[in-house]
């Protein structure tokens, strides 16, 4: 629905994109997740008309949008900076679009919108207030309501979220994707918030220096990443990369030789790399291949406990059941478990970029 | 200690007096110029019985001289002159903030060219064109020239003024529905509105206060107060008190648009529009 073919951008010297592909399909709500200055602001801008790139072309339900003005794209976007009218009241910003030409709607239904989506975004009790009365917070849900309060081919949304305490961001993430108008118009969403990404996109696109590194459901994201900077984007406490090297018979040693996992590498014996394992994956009871070390550190994270083990010269983190951690004390000797199934292979990482994957069981 | 920090307090509100002697002390005298009678302009000891005579005269039209006119062509060539800048100068400006394009740079500096040439640099081909087009003393005349005046200073100042202010604004109207033109003037522009109030006045103020453009291009129709309140220094004796009047009078516009449009001076209408 919304498709981007090779966009390259640039600001003076610096490339803002460099041949992103993008294909958004019909009625999905797809995350698009980057660092800061990875290029997703201009990608979303770029889409909307707002910015013209320098080369490939951008379509919307398959139509080239070369030379079609903003206003004709038909598409909402909601700006990280909020970009709400100063001198209006959070009422008549909401409204902005229900007055427009291309939108206009008798006052008494915009009214009923308007009503609606405030409820739906708490912001009733503050339609009256000019915006510059508002905190942050409060603009950042106006400037969400604009967006959702109009018809839209797409909606496009910067960080909607990302100025809310973190218990209302909590609440409207879960409320987002339940919005009837988000449910059936497709989404572009913009985050640096992979917490986010994982509980509201259907696909997830990671950018990456104005390049889409890898799309895919949470699913592919999770398990199979691209490489490792993507792993390590996704999962809190973050996924343990142990380096080593490819054993003979197609293993893996640690470069201190004290841990041996059975992975299956399509690779040279000796060559340089990395094994992921998600701290969720290894366990202290379980069944699969076990490693034993010692413990470093605990620490409690509500009902499961983050236990750092030392292996070898490495240190692996993984989450427990608190049940599972009772009477352990650092330096005391631990077995750990991981299924061979869960262990990703990435190839090290060098200087032309992070190591990719190279294979799983 | 506090003995010498109340002595740098009384050394510097003596300070602060002496200063506002010396301010003042040219637009006292004019004061008092203006309320002498005749007789006692040229006195050489200190002799002052107000009258208000000289303000009758200058405003009564009793020595020939037209003042109430001037007065009036002020208004009017001042007025048209900053209302046509805006006209002009507003949409100029917002283009050269928000977009680059060939020529865009050498144009704005040109100009400001304007500003910082002399104006007695033009003003014989001017003299001599204005003859020939029959532009000599005409309202439509002053205004057209006047705009080397406010024009550049208009599409200066706003410049700065667009510039400040995030395009995300219109580009946010862009996709609410609303045209380019409706992004201009529904959200860029009320959002500049002290700046225009204080632009407005500035070149107002410029217009009123020219010279050499009606000196040279008027001679009684369209002629302003500058020039205007020299004519009573003509004539057989310079009619000292009269000028003062004269010129006292050509103050209040500016003085009254300058208190009325101060708080519009004070910028900050955009302040919260965007995160910091």
């Amino acid at each position: 629905m919304i498709g981007l073919r090779g966009i390259r951008k640039t600001y003076g010297r610096t490339t803002a994109l460099d041949g992103l592909e993008l294909d958004v399909r019909e009625g999905e709500f797809f995350c698009l997740l980057g660092p800061s200055g990875a290029g997703k602001t201009t990608t979303l801008k770029t889409v909307a008309g707002l910015e013209q790139p320098d080369s490939g072309t951008v379509e919307l339900d398959g139509k080239d949008m070369r030379g079609v003005e903003p206003y004709d794209r038909g598409v909402a976007m909601c700006f990280e900076s909020y970009a709400l009218y100063p001198h209006r009241s959070a009422y008549d910003n909401l409204a902005s679009p229900l007055r427009s030409p291309r939108h206009r709607l008798p006052a008494a239904e915009a009214r009923d919108r308007i009503g609606a989506i405030a409820e739906l975004l708490g912001i009733s009790g503050l339609l009256d207030r000019p915006v510059g009365q508002l905190s942050n917070g409060q603009r950042q849900r106006v400037a969400l309501g604009r967006v959702l309060v109009r018809p839209a081919r797409a909606f496009l949304l910067d960080e909607p979220l990302s100025h809310l305490d973190a218990k209302l961001r909590q609440q409207m993430r879960a409320e987002l994707k339940a919005i009837g108008a988000v449910q059936h118009t497709t989404t572009l969403y913009v985050t640096h918030d992979s917490v986010e990404a994982l509980a509201l996109g259907d696909r997830i696109g990671v950018i990456r220096n104005g390049r889409i590194v890898q799309t895919g459901t949470r699913e592919e994201i999770w398990y199979r990443p691209y490489d490792t900077e993507v792993a390590r984007a996704f999962g809190r406490p973050r996924i343990n990369l142990l380096p080593g090297t490819v054993t003979e018979d197609g293993g893996f040693r640690s470069a201190d030789g004290k841990v041996e996992l059975p992975v299956r590498a399509q690779a040279r014996a000796g060559t340089d790399v990395l094994v992921g394992v998600r701290p969720r994956d290894l366990s202290l009871t379980g069944p699969g291949h076990e490693l034993t070390g010692t413990v470093y550190v605990t620490e409690v994270l509500g009902r499961s406990v983050e236990v750092t083990v030392r292996l070898g010269e490495q240190q692996v983190s993984l989450v427990a059941a608190r049940a599972d951690t009772t009477g352990l004390r650092p330096d005391d000797p631990v077995r750990l478990a991981v299924r061979p199934e869960n262990l990703l292979l990435f190839e090290a990482d060098g200087p032309q970029g992070p190591g990719r994957l190279i294979g799983t069981r | 200690m506090t003995v010498r920090k109340r002595l740098l307090g009384w050394l510097a509100d003596l300070a602060l007096i002496l200063y506002f002697l010396f301010a003042l002390f040219p637009i006292a005298w004019m004061v008092i110029l203006s309320l002498k009678p005749a007789n006692e302009l040229f006195s050489t000891y200190f002799s002052f019985t107000p009258t208000l005579d000289g303000y009758r005269t200058v405003l009564g039209d009793s020595e020939g001289i037209p003042f109430v006119r001037f007065f009036v062509n002020s208004l009017v060539v001042s007025v048209g002159a900053v209302v046509l800048s805006l006209v002009v100068g507003l949409p100029a400006a917002y283009a050269s903030a928000r977009w680059r394009f060939k020529g865009s740079e050498n144009l704005m500096f040109t100009l400001l060219s304007f500003r910082f040439a002399p104006e007695l640099t033009v003003i014989i081909p001017l003299f001599v064109l204005y003859q020939k087009l029959g532009l000599f003393d005409t309202y439509v005349g002053m205004i057209w020239v006047l705009q080397l005046v406010t024009l550049p200073l208009i599409v200066w100042i706003m410049r700065s003024y667009f510039a400040d202010l995030t395009p995300e604004l219109e580009q946010a109207a862009l996709l609410d529905g609303y045209t380019r033109k409706q992004a201009f003037f529904k959200v860029a522009l009320p959002l500049v509105k002290p700046g225009i109030a204080a632009v407005s006045l500035l070149a107002f103020i410029f217009a009123w206060n020219n010279f050499v453009f009606p000196l040279i291009l008027t001679s009684n129709e369209a002629q302003t107060v500058t020039v205007g309140a020299l004519s009573f220094l003509g004539g057989d004796r310079p009619k000292y008190n009269l000028t003062a009047a004269a010129a006292l009078v050509s103050v209040v516009p500016p003085l009254l648009l300058a208190l009325t449009i101060q708080r519009y001076l004070v910028r900050g209408l955009s302040f919260g529009a965007v995160k910091s």
